[in-house]
């Protein structure tokens, strides 16, 4: 809020650059009532929901992270909503938090405007759901999607489960 | 401090908390390390330190929908009626689309 956030991708953060997804973030509340602390997950996933919610985003992430999302659902336990968080990264602090976002999409949106509209979602989503400060979110565009690729992208590698091969 | 025993606190705790219609279940948190060793079986997401200073730790799955912070305070307000003023290490592992109020909101 404060800082005008860069369009730049190599940002520095206060917080270390190690405190990737996986490391909980810690909601200033250390009083003697014990610290509550929120999972870098649950920045992540709602983040993914917000960027998706906004109509001309047509899916999220790059090659290499959708295929890793499409590998993460086969995995028992590997979450639920792991086609939520593909294309997010998030790095989490004591009070802050930076999101990374990489989008597909649709063909005919104004990239400049979805992305300002995506932006304002996920800063108001995670602000508002978490309590932690948003300081920037970067968003990466790597993917238009035409319509007429429909009859062979429509099923997502992501949201579909590949049919079986085996019975 | 509490006339329970720690294992029935373990479980008086794990019931206040689900009795709680924001909390999906309980988690083990990152490492599962969040667990009550019980006859009979383990009690994820609830962990009561023997040690009757030191704080309890309680890890939870919410659904998503109300602010979190809001949520905390009110499952902060029940473990208290159970713990009195022992301090409480509240974690939230994960979050799981909401039941109703989400699709309202949306």
């Amino acid at each position: 809020m404060s800082t005008p956030s860069t369009p730049s991708s190599a940002t520095t953060t206060t917080a270390s650059a190690a405190s990737t997804a996986g490391s909980p973030a810690r909601i200033a509340e250390d009083t003697t009532q014990g610290k509550t602390t929120i999972a870098a997950s649950v920045v992540q996933k709602i983040a993914g929901i917000a960027a998706r919610e906004i109509s001309g985003v047509h899916s999220m992430g790059g090659g290499v992270s959708r295929a890793f999302g499409a590998i993460r659902e086969r995995i028992p336990g590997g979450g639920t909503g792991a086609s939520n968080i593909a294309g997010v990264q998030v790095e989490v602090g004591e009070k802050q938090a930076a999101v990374d976002l990489d989008l597909v999409v649709e063909y005919g949106a104004s990239i400049v405007d979805l992305a300002r509209a995506v932006r304002r979602n996920v800063i108001t989503a995670v602000e508002r759901m978490t309590g932690l400060e948003v300081i920037e979110v970067n968003i990466a565009v790597n993917d238009i999607h035409l319509p007429e690729e429909d009859d062979d992208v429509t099923p997502t590698p992501a949201a579909v489960p590949a049919p079986s091969r085996v019975e | 401090m509490s006339p329970l025993s720690d294992d029935d606190l373990a479980r008086t705790l794990a019931e206040t908390v689900t009795a709680d219609p924001a909390v999906a279940r309980l988690d083990g948190g990152v490492f599962g390390a969040v667990a009550t060793y019980l006859p009979g079986g383990r009690l994820v997401g609830v962990r009561v330190d023997p040690d009757p200073t030191a704080p309890v730790e309680v890890a939870v799955v919410l659904h998503l929908g109300a602010p979190i912070p809001t949520v905390v305070a009110g499952l902060r307000a029940r473990i208290a009626r159970v713990l009195g003023d022992r301090p409480v290490d509240l974690t939230v592992s994960d979050v799981v689309a909401g039941p109703v109020d989400v699709q309202v909101e949306i």
